[in-house]
């Protein structure tokens, strides 16, 4: 990382050499933050390089389509579009149900661009949108930390966040998701409230509000900033800090926030209807108590105010706190849904809400991927967090109460691990600048007051209390010898040395793949491309009607509809639980009872994801039990999980595996005709064994196409007439036609015989027998 | 005077094309002593070649002879062209003559007349596409793919033929059914009618063969082909690609285990095909809208690049694909110019696969921006489509879009257009002129934002003391 060796000089050469220290910190500074910016857009390119500009993934395959979508017809189309192209025969009004940021973000860049005669097209603006947000997000990092401690320590975090692997996990090129624009406005909004409480300005609260709208219309993850400010005013009320300038930069923020986030077609009105918002409303109203105690208390200030005033503002939060309660009985206000239980009760989702848990995102943290996705910073941050309670002020309480909640998020679901990055990155940040202001202190031994004028210039962003830091540091610090000073000096060097290589590591080995491409390697070291899930949808989105119904689970109904053009049934926006119970079912059931859920539906394909010819484990087979598990959820008459184990409890597929396993669709549809490919026949190297059922015919449906590598399998499901129809011999096949002709002839012959009705109708009826 | 005299020669002229152009007769003086035909239905296209041997009975020397092509095989005709005995191409005109108007005819131009008493040797190469009719129309995929050609016997022209001999030229000896006429031979894969001596003019008996044809049916639906003619030393050539199988359409499932287990299966079906590109070609790119298509290698040749194509699935009867082809050449061997003036000479459809048949091509040529006088000059009919505008990198007014559009092509088409336009050389130095300019701009403004205070008051504490 060439950025943060940079960042030390900066510290040090200011102290003496330069008069002009303000111009060339600025150079500085300038230089270091497009070093970041450089250095976090090159280190996500590695899946561009080595593949193709290409949307990575499910859900960026849908903000892609839906971007396309706007950038071909329009913004007021986009918000209108109702696309039946989805969740067949339900449709889904994308324009309501989507966060619409990231589309319009990337609409107006190819917008601004076509109006300049830049012919990009719109998927390659999609692909880089994130990286180059990256770039924003270390801008809006440093702008927040230096708002915080110093210059200095911001330079480190927007280093740090640049290239940290726990936030380019999100934003690699192709990986076009709401998250990688999301932590910028994250980002940004905290700077800008950082900067209204400190200032007391309603410029800074209206930005604030309106970064916060621009983080609505991005990312549902809005959430945790409507709960986090409240917080953070809440508890500078506990710690009775209350002044005009949180009074008024929360009352702008929170009224002109509201009615901003209100204008969202899908946030709509869940600002005041929904629990998860009543945090935010319930602070205002507090926040307007205190103000009009407060008030009280300045017309007479004598007496005993002071009491009134501590139990006005506790009636006055029971208060808010009981009516909150009451609406939410009355129902006014809907109740904490599901997603958010699950944040506090880690086995919620597995037991009421199976198809959140079956997201291998959505599980706990391991202790592990906090090390992998922030390396060093995770054992750095707690210093800086310590730092900042330790020299507190309004916005040290903000950061600290930030750093503790996300913390706590990240525990509970490896995706909120994005969360936490940034706070990571920002106290990580400040520790660093600590750890360099002491060691660099040596030079200035000499001139310790000119040290600490000139520091207040550097860092003028930085409080008063910013002197505290270093006075009780200083004696400490006069004790350290030169060795120990360059031997920490080094060691810190080679840390930082260490992340940088560990992030770009983990960047490029694991978060940089496509995965709709897969790539082997040989043992001679050349690459093969496997490229059987866009050979697929090649197939589809050009060999079947038009209108075609494909079904398939829900994880690839985004890259069907986007890359095969073609209807589905569920997909990745999982809002209807009991229509994915259906098709859960659906493959679940065997043959004959599949069929009639699939007629039901009007299903003409069928599309499922075979790994056993090449050994890819995120396969339809072992994501099965959890489709087992949803549609007994919502059929519980009709499927058993206990059904598809063996009687010892083991999930299998060879011939020790239980009977309805055996017999399923899905089942069928992943071994059919495989059982003698291979070089062990029919040997399936995912799950290490010989299936168990074997030489089996299809009745309902037909192979239509099977990819080079197996991995995608999609049979069409036969009309009633093409499997309904009894075999008949060609003897018998031609008696019906003589024998109507022969009717016919009879008929006409016997027209003139009226008087004997009776014979006819018993000839008749003998007939139709 | 001269001026009068001009004015008479080119209403004479223009009366004489009328006439020439519209209607015919057919020269009584004509015979054709021997006309030796082959016709080539062992891929998806029926090529016929004649060999004709003319002879003028008359006095007067004959400029021209006319070709006739059946009514019945009209709409398929995609191509015909004739030649002398020193293999150069000869002139052909549609015509018309009275009486015969559902017969097509063409008129060839003679270089040399055939004086009275004496004969001519004239090859005359007819190509017809989608006449080979797939029966039945629906094949599983183990299945071969049987094919229906139906002709004529004998040879269709407006004279009387002394003497013609047919050779049948297909692919295979599983042979269904052909019709029997005597004098007839069958060897290996040729089926010889004739010779059939003093047939009179237009006469027709219907040929049928019904035969095994596996070779690939892949019909070019649409191609659009986009030049981007660059004064900078590059042409970008871009071909936008739809391609059906129009052979036996696949019946029942696919099977990929079968696919798999015998390369002999799915014979009718296509896994790939070479393209052939110019020599000079580089920066090649196949893809279709869900990114590269990664199955596809490169071959440089000594005369050309070729491409090996596979489409991302094998193509059975009735499926479809489609990819962009895109390339670099090098303007140095297309484009010349003396002054101002350009001349830009490229084919106006390329190859992409042999034997190949496009039902419709439209070719657009991108001119760089202030490009004017421009003239076109197609080696065949096509219908040119109006000028339109093209803005990219750099552009304010606009580049001028060339289009034509034609259906129906084989490769006999694969011939050069020609385009003239002048540009002035200067405007090479708007576009780089035009990034100066702006950066200059924009440092000015910055110059003068950081010198000047813009502030309407000044705050009471600076940073800077």
């Amino acid at each position: 990382m060439p950025s943060t060796s940079i960042a030390r000089p900066e510290n040090g050469q200011n102290k003496g050499l330069f008069n002009n220290t303000a111009g060339l910190s600025t150079l500085i500074t300038v230089t270091v933050l497009s070093l970041a910016w450089l250095a976090g857009f090159a280190s996500r390119l590695f899946a561009v390089i080595r593949f193709e500009s290409i949307i990575h993934e499910f859900d960026p395959w849908f903000n892609y389509r839906s971007t396309a979508y706007m950038v071909q017809h329009g913004f007021y189309n986009f918000l209108n579009w109702f696309d039946e192209r989805a969740w067949y025969p339900l449709g889904r009004i994308v324009g309501g149900t989507v966060y619409p940021g990231l589309m319009i973000t990337s609409g107006t860049i190819h917008w601004i661009l076509h109006t300049l005669n830049i012919p990009i097209h719109i998927r390659d603006i999609c692909v880089f949108l994130a990286p180059v947000f990256s770039g924003l997000t270390a801008i809006a990092t440093y702008l927040l930390t230096s708002e915080l401690w110093s210059r200095g320590a911001g330079l480190f975090a927007a280093c740090f966040i640049a290239i940290v692997p726990g936030y380019s996990s999100r934003s690699v090129a192709g990986s076009y998701d709401n998250e990688g624009i999301a932590i910028f406005a994250l980002q940004f909004t905290y700077y800008l409230w950082l900067k209204s409480v400190k200032s007391g300005s309603i410029f800074w609260s209206i930005c604030t509000a309106l970064s916060y709208f621009y983080m609505v219309s991005a990312w549902g993850g809005y959430v945790f900033i409507i709960n986090l400010i409240p917080l953070h005013v809440f508890v500078l009320l506990v710690m009775g800090r209350f002044s005009q300038r949180l009074f008024v930069s929360y009352s702008v923020f929170y009224i002109v926030g509201l009615l901003m986030s209100m204008q969202i077609p899908f946030v709509g009105f869940q600002p005041i209807r929904t629990s998860e918002h009543m945090a935010a409303s319930g602070v205002f109203a507090l926040l307007m108590a205190i103000g009009v105690l407060k008030y009280l208390h300045s017309l007479n200030p004598k007496g005993q105010w002071k009491q009134l005033l501590i139990l006005g503002g506790m009636v006055a939060a029971a208060a808010v706190f009981m009516v909150v309660v009451l609406l939410t009985y009355m129902g006014v206000i809907a109740p904490w849904s599901g997603r958010f239980y699950s944040l506090w009760d880690t086995a919620y989702a597995k037991i009421h809400i199976p198809i959140i848990a079956s997201v291998s995102e959505h599980q706990p943290t391991t202790w592990s991927s906090f090390f992998f996705d922030l390396h060093v910073l995770v054992c750095t941050f707690p210093v800086g967090l310590w730092y900042c309670i330790k020299n507190v002020n309004d916005e040290r309480v903000f950061v600290a109460l930030y750093a503790l909640s996300a913390v706590y998020f990240a525990g509970v679901m490896v995706r909120l691990m994005l969360t936490l990055t940034p706070v990571v990155c920002v106290l990580a940040g400040i520790a660093f600048s600590i750890l360099l202001d002491l060691v660099l202190r040596e030079d200035d031994l000499p001139m310790p007051p000119v040290d600490n004028d000139e520091s207040k210039n550097l860092y003028d962003k930085a409080g008063k209390l910013k002197k505290r830091t270093h006075e009780p540091a200083q004696p400490l610090d006069s004790g350290l010898g030169m060795n120990v000073r360059s031997g920490t000096m080094i060691a810190f060097m080679i840390l930082l040395m260490l992340f940088s290589v560990h992030c770009t590591w983990a960047t490029s080995n694991a978060y940089s793949s496509p995965s709709i491409v897969l790539a082997s390697y040989g043992n001679d070291g050349s690459r093969k491309i496997l490229d059987d899930f866009r050979e697929a949808y090649g197939w589809l989105s050009q060999n079947t009607a038009e209108d075609a119904r494909i079904m398939s689970w829900w994880d690839y109904g985004y890259q069907i509809a986007g890359m095969g053009n073609r209807t589905t049934l569920v997909d990745n926006n999982t809002w209807n639980n009991s229509h994915i119970a259906l098709v859960g079912k659906a493959m679940a059931s065997n043959e004959s009872a599949a069929y009639d859920i699939m007629t039901m539906l009007d299903v003409d394909y069928v599309l499922v994801i075979f790994g056993g010819a090449i050994g890819y484990s995120g396969d339809d087979i072992n994501k099965f039990i959890w489709m087992v598990r949803i549609a007994e959820g919502e059929h519980p008459k009709d499927i058993h999980e206990a059904d598809y184990f063996t009687e010892r409890g083991e999930y299998r597929v060879d011939s020790e595996a239980s009977k309805t396993m055996l017999n399923c669709l899905m089942y069928k549809l992943s071994y059919y005709r495989y059982d003698s490919g291979g070089s062990p026949p029919g040997y399936d190297r995912t799950r290490g064994a010989l299936p168990g059922n074997r030489g089996f015919k299809l009745t309902y449906l037909e192979e239509a196409y099977t990819t080079e590598h197996w991995l995608v399998r999609i049979y069409r499901v036969k009309k009633p007439d093409e499997f309904n129809r009894p075999r008949l011999s060609l003897a018998k096949r031609t008696v019906p036609t003589s024998n109507t002709l022969s009717k016919k002839t009879s008929k006409r012959r016997k027209g003139l015989l009226k008087n004997r009705p009776t014979i006819v109708k018993g000839k008749k009826v003998g007939r139709l027998e | 005077m001269a001026k009068l005299k001009y004015s008479f020669l080119f209403l004479l002229y223009v009366l004489i094309k009328c006439e020439s152009t519209n209607v015919d007769t057919i020269s009584s003086d004509i015979r054709l002593k021997n006309v030796d035909r082959t016709v080539d239905i062992s891929s998806q296209l029926v090529k016929i070649a004649l060999k004709v041997t003319l002879e003028n009975t008359g006095r007067s020397p004959v400029k021209n002879f006319l070709v006739a092509v059946e009514k019945s095989a009209k709409e398929n005709l995609a191509f015909v062209g004739t030649k002398d005995y020193n293999n150069k191409d000869l002139r052909l005109v549609e015509t018309s003559v009275k009486g015969y108007d559902y017969v097509k005819l063409y008129r060839v131009e003679l270089k040399e007349p055939v004086n009275g008493g004496g004969t001519g040797i004239f090859t005359v190469d007819y190509v017809y596409t989608k006449a080979l009719i797939p029966y039945p129309n629906a094949i599983s995929q183990q299945e071969d793919q049987l094919v229906k050609y139906t002709g004529n016997i004998y040879v269709y022209s407006p004279y009387y033929i002394a003497s013609q001999k047919s050779t049948v030229v297909l692919n295979t000896k599983t042979i269904e059914a052909f019709t029997k006429l005597k004098p007839f031979t069958q060897q290996d894969s040729n089926i010889v009618y004739g010779p059939y001596t003093n047939v009179g003019p237009f006469s027709e008996k219907e040929l049928n063969v019904h035969f095994k044809n596996n070779s690939p049916f892949l019909t070019v639906t649409h191609v659009e082909r986009l030049i981007e003619v660059s004064h900078w030393g590059n042409i970008a050539v871009e071909e936008v690609i739809e391609i059906e199988h129009t052979g036996a359409k696949l019946k029942g499932p696919f099977s990929r285990y079968d696919y798999q287990q015998d390369h002999h299966s799915g014979p009718a079906s296509v896994r790939s095909y070479k393209t052939l590109l110019p020599a000079s070609a580089s920066d090649v790119y196949y893809r279709d809208a869900n990114g590269n298509i990664s199955t596809s290698n490169m071959k440089v040749k000594k005369d050309s690049v070729e491409l090996d194509l596979r489409p991302r699935y094998p193509l059975f009867g009735g499926w479809r694909t489609h990819y962009t082809l895109g390339y670099n050449v090098p303007s140095y061997e297309y484009l010349y110019h003396s002054g101002n003036e350009y001349l830009l000479k490229m084919r106006v459809v390329d190859h992409i696969f042999d034997d190949m048949q496009v039902d419709e091509l439209v070719t657009k040529i991108i001119l760089p921006e202030g490009s004017i006088n421009i003239k076109t000059n197609l080696p065949y009919p096509a219908s040119m489509l109006p000028i339109s505008q093209h803005y990219t990198y750099l552009d304010t007014k606009g580049r001028p879009v060339i289009s034509f559009t034609k259906r129906n092509l084989v490769e006999n088409h694969i011939q050069d257009f020609q385009l003239r336009y002048t540009f002035p050389r200067l405007l090479m130095l708007q576009e780089p002129l035009l990034v100066v300019g702006f950066l200059y701009a924009l440092f000015l403004c910055v110059i003068i934002y950081v010198r000047l205070d813009f502030s309407i008051h000044k705050p009471e504490h600076q940073h800077k003391d």
